[in-house]
């Protein structure tokens, strides 16, 4: 049987699944919040820190990651203030300066409102999100992926460098791997650290950044999780 | 070796520990910690023995090997008691002189005491010394008693009757509220109050729960957990039972990095010798509370200093944090009630329940209460670890223990709190060592690192050297912390080569703000901390950078350029002699000059130059 109970999302009053994330409640009911390391049915670490919403406890707001935040009775969560725009924008302005040509990264960018990037381009292919590393260990328990190195020698390795054979070759860390999404062939050379936005023009329409979810495309690029959850619906 | 099974054993061993003790009264204490075994104090410690034994003293003089006494600049030290005379820089040939003549006829040996630098004068007297005088020693103090391989030695002087006291007189909770009275709040950073993670953690409705000793330093130059860990173990271990009685842990843990050697190996010593005399095991001094202590060695990242990241290194994991959502004191160590204190936080509890909270408190202000130990380092005239009652102002600290600048240099600033902290100004001298208060300076009292600079230090140059430490230190698993410091160092470097724009220092100041708000763990949310406080207190530097494309202190290599003073210069040639880029030109006793082309900047002949005849610009 399932409890339930009751938290308030931006003055949203919502009966939320216990044991289920801030994030989850937040996808289910349509509210949007951009997110890249989460990945629905896999262990949340709060490592992109993109899905970062305020917990009000006592008047006092601290700031933490929705996915890794338990819903408790009487939570309130605000999604979308001022400063989690703004602290949200920068986290994304650094994630795209690293990896400017994944169209996925692009697409949270995007969402998260930035046009103009204030660092230089490097063109890196992993942004260390740890989607394929979890998928790997935790559906499969194949353990062929994992994270060696810290601070910025960080990466995605196989264990040893050499063991292939703990893969099963099931493909599951391409296909969730926010970097083999297409990039597009816009303008992401360095010297030219803007964002188009070209293609997602349902976004563009308004300037402001939708507090709702309003099945943007931007979702298919970046495996929003209520796309995901759509999938493993149909 | 007897088992102590109740109170009154370890009472009587005291006694009859303590009249051993007495029936020899002439002592050497020679401090044998890390910085003064760097020293070669082994080799004096030999020579001592040995000349002893060739005296036929070797019964009547005790020679006590203890833990660092904090003076560590000065070593190999010694304090020959009685007498409290205080030799420093001791080599093994001058064991001989010290036996025949202080040990044996009380004369003092005039060139082995300590000149004051302030005043130029010998002091004979360890207590006379100002370094020594201006502190509050309390925990520091304890070194010079204990030889930290002899569980004896820490009996004989009252070890463990604070916890015989607790045992057998204190419930749990009246421990913790003797605790919350006291005021004590965690030494490792944080600052957090101590009663309060041990009440969650006694609340806890799990028969399984953990107690864990923090004792992964890594802060550059802080080194005060070493100290005490190396110098008395027996206290934090003994600090450790108390905490596992009251929130009632069955067992322990020692996290100590592993590059401290000799702390590991004087941890493990007592832990095995407190298990030989029971107080570590079943049933400890007979009453029915069991505990063990293991102690687990550090592999050697400064974020397993973070407390889930060291509980993950603890069960064998990577050692990287995890979200703090849920407290470890309700899911910790295992997913069990864990409660983490630091070292030194540890070390203060056997007082506390012995002398009582008022005691403790007593000291200190409003918010922070007691004595913390410092590790005061930099351009000063003293340096080593120093003890002061918290609400010391850091000009007491700086200018009556440390001495004053070297060189005659103005003091510009004082960095606290080690990578986590931040720098304060000189105007700022008069604030209190205070958690809350140095917190809203933008800097924090941490574990207690304090560098002291002075005009020569170019503070954009000390804000890129933190960041290039943050940035190898980072786990990486976060994007705030590892993309953002390394952005961060990007823009510094920036400005340290001359290439700054004004733009950026905004965008510093945004990216610093986003870091500290939203990184994952306690590393990534204060690592902004050097820049924001450099940027708060010297912002005309970075400017002086920019705009000027000069680096006031004449650190910045892109942007100095040595020439040479044609006044000053007698044409002595030292300086083309010493130049290893052949960039220096000039006959004998005319003026030389400098070509700027070939100059490196290394500054070899500014140091050689005995007229400060060669000029930074």
């Amino acid at each position: 049987m399932l409890y339930y109970v009751n938290i308030n999302i931006n003055g949203a009053d919502i009966k939320a699944p216990k044991g289920s994330s801030v994030l989850e409640v937040a996808i289910e009911y349509g509210i949007c919040i951009p997110h890249l390391c989460h990945v629905p049915g896999l262990s949340d670490i709060g490592a992109c820190r993109l899905c970062i919403v305020e917990n009000i406890t006592n008047g006092r707001a601290t700031i933490t990651t929705s996915c890794t935040l338990k819903v408790q009775e009487g939570m309130i969560i605000r999604t979308n203030t001022d400063r989690i725009k703004r602290l949200r924008h920068n986290i994304a302005e650094l994630l795209v300066a690293e990896a400017p040509n994944s169209r996925a990264i692009q697409d949270i960018a995007v969402r998260c409102g930035v046009k103009e990037v204030r660092y230089p381009f490097r063109n890196g292919d992993c942004v260390l999100c740890g989607r394929c590393v979890r998928a790997c260990s935790e559906i499969w328990h194949a353990n062929a992926l994992g994270f060696i190195g810290r601070g910025k020698e960080r990466h995605v390795e196989r264990p040893l460098n050499m063991r292939e054979e703990y893969c099963k070759g099931c493909d599951y860390c391409l296909q969730l791997c926010p970097m083999t999404v297409p990039p597009c062939d816009g303008p992401m050379k360095p010297g030219e650290e803007y964002l188009c936005g070209k293609c997602e023009s349902q976004l563009m329409i308004t300037e402001d950044i939708p507090e709702s979810c309003v099945w943007c495309r931007l979702g298919e690029g970046f495996n929003c999780g209520r796309y995901a959850g759509l999938k493993t619906v149909r | 070796m007897p088992h102590l099974n109740t109170k009154e054993d370890l009472e009587i061993m005291g006694k009859q520990l303590l009249l051993d003790r007495e029936k020899i009264n002439k002592t050497i204490i020679m401090c044998g910690g890390t910085g003064c075994t760097a020293s070669r104090s082994r080799d004096v410690i030999d020579a001592l023995n040995k000349e002893l034994v060739i005296q036929e003293m070797d019964n009547e003089v005790h020679v006590r090997v203890t833990g660092c006494h904090g003076f560590c600049e000065q070593g190999p030290i010694a304090v020959i008691e009685p007498g409290n005379i205080f030799y420093c820089h001791i080599n093994p040939e001058d064991a001989h002189d010290i036996v025949t003549k202080t040990v044996k006829n009380g004369e003092i040996i005039e060139r082995l005491l300590y000149t004051d630098p302030v005043s130029g004068e010998k002091v004979c007297k360890e207590s006379e010394i100002p370094f020594y005088k201006a502190q509050d020693r309390k925990l520091l103090f304890q070194n010079r008693e204990v030889n930290p391989q002899s569980i004896e030695d820490y009996i004989a002087i009252g070890g463990f009757t604070a916890l015989a006291k607790a045992l057998d007189t204190l419930a749990p909770e009246e421990i913790i509220r003797e605790i919350k009275i006291s005021g004590l709040r965690g030494r490792g950073g944080g600052g957090f109050p101590t009663w309060r993670k041990w009440m969650e953690c006694h609340e806890a409705p799990v028969d399984e729960k953990y107690v864990i000793c923090n004792a992964d330093e890594g802060d550059p130059g802080a080194y005060m957990d070493r100290c005490v860990l190396e110098g008395n173990p027996y206290l934090v271990i003994e600090g450790m039972l108390i905490g596992a009685y009251a929130i009632g842990a069955t067992r322990g843990y020692i996290y100590v990095r592993n590059e401290y050697p000799l702390a590991v190996r004087h941890a493990r010593n007592a832990v095995q010798q407190a298990r030989r005399y029971g107080l570590l095991g079943e049933n400890i001094l007979g009453s029915s509370f069991s505990f063990d202590i293991d102690v687990a060695r550090g592999g050697g990242a400064f974020v397993c200093g973070e407390s889930t990241a060291l509980m993950a290194s603890l069960e064998g994991k990577v050692g990287e944090p995890r979200p703090k959502d849920v407290h470890t004191v309700v899911d910790g160590l295992w997913h069990k009630p864990t409660t983490l204190n630091n070292v030194e936080t540890w070390a203060n509890v056997p007082s506390i329940i012995l002398k009582g909270a008022s005691w403790f408190n007593s000291k200190g202000t409003r918010g922070s209460k007691g004595t913390k130990i410092l590790a005061l380092t930099g351009r000063i005239k003293n340096t080593g670890l120093v003890e002061v009652a918290m609400g010391t102002t850091i000009r007491h600290i700086v200018y009556d223990i440390g001495g004053g600048a070297t060189n005659g240099k103005a003091i510009k600033a004082v960095q606290t709190g080690g990578p986590s902290g931040g720098c304060l100004s000189v105007d700022k001298f008069d604030l209190p060592v205070d958690f809350d208060v140095l917190y809203e300076a933008g800097s924090m009292v941490g574990s207690g690192g304090m560098v002291v600079m002075d005009e020569s230090s170019c503070m954009v140059d000390v804000a890129k050297y933190f960041l290039t430490f943050l940035q190898d230190e980072s786990c990486g698993k976060c994007v705030p912390c590892r993309l953002g410091i390394d952005r961060m160092l990007e823009i510094v470097t920036d400005i340290t080569e001359g290439r700054g724009t004004l733009e950026q220092l905004e965008l510093l100041e945004d990216l610093a703000d986003t870091v500290t708000q939203t990184a994952l763990c306690g590393l990534g949310k204060t690592a902004a901390n050097p820049v924001l406080s450099t940027l708060r207190y010297f912002r005309e530097e970075y400017e002086a950078h920019i705009i000027d494309n000069k680096c006031p202190a004449g650190v910045c290599k892109a942007l100095i350029e040595y020439y040479i003073d044609p006044e000053k210069c007698t044409g002595c040639g030292t300086c083309k002699q010493a130049c290893i880029h052949n960039a220096i030109t000039g006959e004998k006793k005319e003026v030389h000059v400098i070509n700027t082309d070939l100059c490196q900047k290394c500054g070899i002949c500014r140091s050689e130059c005995k007229f400060e005849a060669i000029q930074v610009s």
